[in-house]
């Protein structure tokens, strides 16, 4: 039995010198900034930020103002030139009208087969037409473009 | 055709006039000719009496006769196309399309 013992075997043992100390205390995270110092920048920043936006903004403003100014200032006139357009057709409307039922028997214009649309009031009176009689005489595309003229768009 | 209620009383009358065509409607003037002379006469004799400014509110309101021209007029037109009696450029007369 003592000649087993002075065979060299392999055994796990420590590292020479012992083993090195275990680290168990608690390692917390590298913090770069402090709470106060990220306020500040967060401050700093936003300022600087400020400064600069506002440059523009006040450039964009006085666009904007300009260009509405000239949008109101010709709004009048440009909702008058489409009154003008609609008095000028409903006239051509009304010749046309005779034109086409010139033969027709029982028929006056203005009117269905000889009775008035509104009976109190005076002849001459103008009564507005609906959609489908300002667009009586038109042709059907150009009825479709006017009717669905916000899905085109 | 039934137009104020059974019993009238200022309870009704809060919510009497909701709707109507006296704030935005093109027929404000022909509905309040119309209810006046109703007021003054009531339903039944108004029934008989007011048939007339009935009959323009009722126009105004469902533009029956101004839709029965268009019929008429385009079924005209249609007519004449087909016989070939309007031809070409003569078919048709569109408005411009942004001046309704």
């Amino acid at each position: 039995m003592s000649e087993a013992c002075q065979i060299a075997r392999k055994q796990d043992l420590p590292p020479p010198g012992g083993y090195k100390p275990i680290p168990f205390q608690r390692l917390p995270a590298k913090q770069y900034f402090s709470g106060y110092t990220m306020f500040a920048m967060y401050i700093g920043i936003t300022a600087v930020s400020a400064y600069l936006y506002n440059i523009n903004a006040k450039r964009i403003a006085k666009n904007e103002i300009e260009m509405r100014s000239a949008k109101m200032a010709i709004y009048p006139m440009l909702l008058a030139e489409r009154d003008r357009e609609y008095l000028k057709q409903l006239r051509r409307n009304r010749d046309a009208e005779a034109e086409l039922m010139r033969d027709v028997p029982g028929w006056e214009v203005g009117t269905y087969y000889g009775e008035r649309v509104y009976k109190l009031v005076p002849p001459d009176t103008l009564i507005e037409p609906i959609f489908h009689e300002y667009y009586a005489h038109s042709s059907p595309t150009e009825w479709f473009r006017r009717a669905y003229h916000k899905l085109r768009c | 055709m039934s137009i104020s209620p059974f019993l009238r009383n200022p309870v009704t009358d809060i919510t009497g006039g909701l709707v109507s065509h006296q704030m935005l409607g093109s027929c404000q003037k022909q509905e309040i000719r119309y209810m006046d002379c109703l007021e003054a006469y009531g339903l039944d004799r108004g029934r008989v009496k007011c048939s007339e400014l009935f009959e323009d509110f009722h126009e105004c309101q469902t533009k029956t006769k101004q839709f029965k021209r268009f019929v008429a007029m385009r079924k005209e037109r249609d007519r004449q196309i087909a016989e070939g009696k309007l031809k070409g450029d003569e078919k048709y007369l569109s408005p411009r399309i942004d001046s309704f």
